[in-house]
């Protein structure tokens, strides 16, 4: 569905419309995501373990690198047409996980199983301050005592936002995809202030073990 | 789904235990059934072998 001049923030800031447009845009969002990002192969360096998780694992790239990690790799993801392009890429390439279709701030995930999970580029689509902390804190819950995690959302100090990195508070707004067609996809995005990063953290469930930005995102390592 | 799985499941909503009921399998993997909460009872769907374990007031109200 195109998106109309008249189109605000708020027309996308739910968690059904993100999961209706990674639907709509499953097929080439995942064509593009092909290779996992270096912070996370750097994370992954230090994981071993019987379980890993990946929260909003899309066509499951960084599920693909955690499989070499651990013994059962899990992902989850809100969008059922994100989840098929996960099961065509471990057909094609050989590799098996468990798929779920699930919301991130409500994981159907038992307490305490999870020895290392990725939470990258997903929190920041979760529309109130609430369900983000919300999210952390069900992470929390999953970890083993010696779980750890990786947490990642896009925040004000990417060069694409005209905003200040040392603002208190960050912001909602959209960002379009462009499919293949020309035609755009509005995709509604809370953007983080790095202070605002770590104060949800604090809210949260979750131990803070570092904090930092790179690329334009926020990254935390955090156990249970 | 591999029925292995369920040793980690459960409800997203309460987080009790599910119970599996099977429509369909193919060897290990369940292609098609319903894992229900044993404490509200809400049923989750497994369709091509993936469980919809959105809550429910995320769920569609059809299969798309």
């Amino acid at each position: 569905m195109p998106a109309g001049d008249g189109d605000s923030v708020d027309d996308h800031r739910s968690q059904a419309r993100v999961r209706e447009v990674y639907d709509d845009i499953a097929d080439h969002f995942a064509q593009t995501r092909e290779y996992p990002w270096p912070e996370v192969e750097e994370f992954l360096d230090d994981i071993d373990g019987t379980r890993g998780l990946d929260v909003g694992c899309g066509n499951g790239r960084h599920l693909e690198a955690m499989a070499d990690c651990v013994d059962h790799v899990i992902g989850v993801d809100v969008s059922r047409q994100l989840l098929g392009t996960a099961t065509e890429r471990m057909a094609e390439r050989g590799w098996s996980g468990a798929l779920l279709q699930s919301d991130a701030a409500a994981l159907p995930i038992q307490s305490g199983t999870i020895d290392a999970a990725v939470y990258v580029a997903t929190l920041h689509h979760l529309p109130t301050t609430e369900q983000r902390r919300a999210s952390l804190t069900d992470l929390a819950r999953v970890l083993t005592e010696e779980g750890r995690a990786l947490v990642s959302a896009w925040s004000t100090a990417h060069d694409r936002f005209d905003a200040s990195a040392d603002a208190e508070e960050g912001f909602d707004t959209t960002v379009d995809w462009t499919l293949p067609s020309g035609e755009t996809v509005p995709r509604y995005y809370h953007i983080y202030a790095p202070a605002e990063f770590e104060d949800d953290l604090a809210a949260s469930a979750l131990t803070v073990e570092s904090v930092r930005v790179s690329s334009g995102n926020c990254y935390a390592e955090v156990s249970g | 789904m591999q029925e292995e799985l369920m040793d980690i499941l459960c409800c997203p909503v309460d987080k009790h235990e599910l119970e599996l009921e099977v429509d369909d399998r193919e060897d290990d993997e369940i292609l098609t059934g319903r894992l229900v909460c044993t404490e509200c009872g809400e049923a989750y769907p497994i369709e091509d072998g993936i469980p919809n374990l959105l809550p429910p007031d995320m769920r569609d109200e059809a299969p798309a």
